[in-house]
């Protein structure tokens, strides 16, 4: 028992000072150390990738640009993007992880913006490769059907790619966010949901009904769901180019984490 | 050392620790007691920067937690058992907590052996029962090597070796100028490990004293005296402030007189002693007196009856 005591106190451990690096690797840590994370990204490349290779071997006519069967999965993805960066979040609230979190890195701001950093970066890379395997994956296909993947052409290959990915990004931050602000997954879930899914429809018939009211349909292209595609392959003759519409949708997880990083300073854990 | 100045918690109406000031020293074991309720968590959760006073300040020699460093390595802690990601592992969670301050994986494992959940150390710790969730709880609170622990409940949910593992734990930690604050319900177990105690109760600190002085302050010294004869005893020492209870005829319990002026006495009557005990009371009675009124949520006594209990219950 002496021999145990000794050792528990005598050994200095070479700790050093919170620093924003370390708090990053301790949320990369974090986020790679659990199911939940690599069933969401299993789920994302799957879906991606089957989706890819079927509207792919469906399509026979010639197309403007293939790569809109790697790249349309998002509309489905990005919910799973978002629902990865709530859990990351609600996971350690539910479980009274966040108690051990907070009582490490006291600085909680720190502790938003790191945990927001790892989800964005890692989601941008995960999307990143999978979008590359999927364009890949479709190519011999795509040749054979005379609607060849144009990689020479960057802006139709790699920068939707790149765009696609920043997408992800931004929606598992915007679940990062909401995680924060609401605490409870099911609650942040219902409300990102809410947001990607029910506002365009709830909008778009409001729009329908209430046609004189042009705002109503103004409002409905500000929305992530509409953002989303515009950013990756932009429609001919929309009004905005897919650099404005990804700076357009980056306010909307700007704004959850403006909340979040707030709201967090102040609360009682 | 941690310095509360008129600590105060409000939750809505509900005023959880009200206008609280202690000190807890190093070199010392410091009990935290107090009926479910009283603000012992509570005043713990504000020490380390988890809840924000609404009153009063808190701090960890002089500075406030939230603006520490490097609060790993000055103050370790633990608050309850379950602030674990139960889909994690633990030693996946050790070294989660340990690389916000750069503390190596080396010293992860020197904790998790330390602690002796080695063997479930890569399993979930969803998994673990109460006893493994407190040793990985206490094996966090240990990686930064700090100079304060402040520990809640510690011992709850622990086998007969972990209790008495946390208690030489904790004594030595003292002994090496660390300071300890610990809360248990357990107060046999906290008498043995506490050089001092504080007991809260309804959010005000009711007592802050050594524990030996506590104990004095607050339960009466009996002497426990066996004589053939018992009766012509008893007629010798009584007097004012003397009380006597005789539980048969052989059988003395003497307040208010010392073991040796009873022992004088005998002597001087030719009386013959077979057996002369002082009992001092116990922290649990103590502690009993002292919180009397300020138990929030007071049980029912259960009822005295000679009925065999499947008769009472019937």
């Amino acid at each position: 028992m002496t021999a145990i005591q000794a050792r528990a106190t005598h050994i200095p451990a070479p700790a050093g000072r919170l620093s924003f690096f370390r708090q990053l690797r301790s949320e990369y840590l974090k986020l790679t150390t659990v199911r939940g994370t690599w069933w969401s990204i299993g789920i994302v490349a799957v879906i991606t990738i089957a989706i890819a290779f079927a509207v792919t071997s469906a399509i026979s006519g010639p197309v403007e640009n293939i790569m809109m069967a790697v790249l349309m999965p998002v509309q489905f993805t990005m919910l799973i993007a978002a629902i990865l960066g709530v859990i990351s979040v609600t996971g350690e609230y539910s479980t009274g992880m966040i108690r051990s979190t907070f009582t490490a890195d006291p600085v909680r701001g720190a502790v938003v913006a790191a945990k927001a950093t790892v989800l964005g970066v890692f989601m941008f890379v995960v999307s990143l490769i999978t979008f590359g395997v999927a364009a890949i994956g479709i190519s011999p296909i795509a040749a054979s059907k005379d609607m060849a993947v144009d990689w020479a052409d960057p802006s139709k290959t790699i920068l939707p790619i790149i765009s696609a990915s920043a997408v992800m990004a931004l929606f598992a931050l915007l679940g990062v966010g909401l995680g924060f602000l609401l605490r409870s997954g099911a609650g942040a879930i219902a409300v990102t949901v809410g947001i990607v899914f029910i506002l365009p429809t709830v909008l778009g018939l409001l729009g329908m009904w209430l046609s004189d009211l042009t705002w109503i349909s103004d409002l409905a292209k500000y929305l992530p769901a509409s953002l989303a595609p515009n950013a990756i392959l932009p429609s001919e003759g929309a009004e905005m180019n897919a650099a404005q519409s990804l700076g357009v949708l980056a306010a909307w997880p700007a704004a959850a984490l403006l909340g979040a990083w707030a709201v967090v300073r102040g609360r009682d854990v | 050392m941690i310095t509360a100045e008129g600590l105060g918690k409000r939750y809505g109406d509900k005023v959880a620790v009200d206008d609280v000031s202690f000190t807890v020293r190093p070199g010392s074991v410091t009990g935290f007691l107090g009926p479910n309720g009283a603000g012992k968590s509570t005043t713990m959760r504000m020490i380390v920067g988890l809840d924000r006073p609404t009153t009063g300040r808190v701090t960890i020699n002089g500075q406030d937690y939230r603006k520490l460093r490097a609060p790993l390595t000055e103050v370790g802690v633990l608050l309850d058992a379950k602030a674990v990601h139960t889909g994690r592992s633990a030693r996946n969670h050790l070294r989660a907590m340990a690389a916000t301050h750069g503390i190596p994986n080396s010293r992860v494992d020197e904790v998790i052996d330390i602690t002796g959940i080695g063997s479930v150390a890569r399993k979930r710790a969803g998994g673990f029962s109460l006893g493994m969730g407190q040793r990985l709880g206490i094996a966090a609170a240990l990686l930064g090597d700090p100079h304060t622990l402040i520990l809640d409940e510690p011992v709850n949910g622990l086998d007969p070796e972990g209790v008495r593992w946390v208690r030489e734990f904790v004594r030595h930690a003292a002994s090496e100028g660390r300071t300890v604050l610990l809360s248990s319900h357990l107060m046999s177990e906290m008498s043995q490990t506490a050089d001092h105690v504080i007991v809260l109760g309804r959010g005000k600190v009711l007592a802050d004293a050594a524990l030996p002085d506590l104990v004095r302050a607050w339960t009466t010294a009996r002497v426990h005296v066996r004589s053939p004869r018992a009766a012509e005893l008893a007629d010798a020492v009584a007097g004012r402030d003397v009380e006597i209870v005789t539980a048969d005829p052989f059988t003395l319990d003497v307040t208010g007189l010392s073991a040796s002026r009873i022992g004088d006495i005998a002597a001087e009557r030719g009386i013959p002693v077979h057996e002369l005990t002082p009992t001092s009371g116990s922290l649990e009675d103590a502690y009993l007196a002292l919180t009397g009124d300020a138990v929030e949520y007071r049980t029912r006594a259960v009822p005295h009856t000679d009925a065999p209990l499947e008769g009472a219950l019937a």
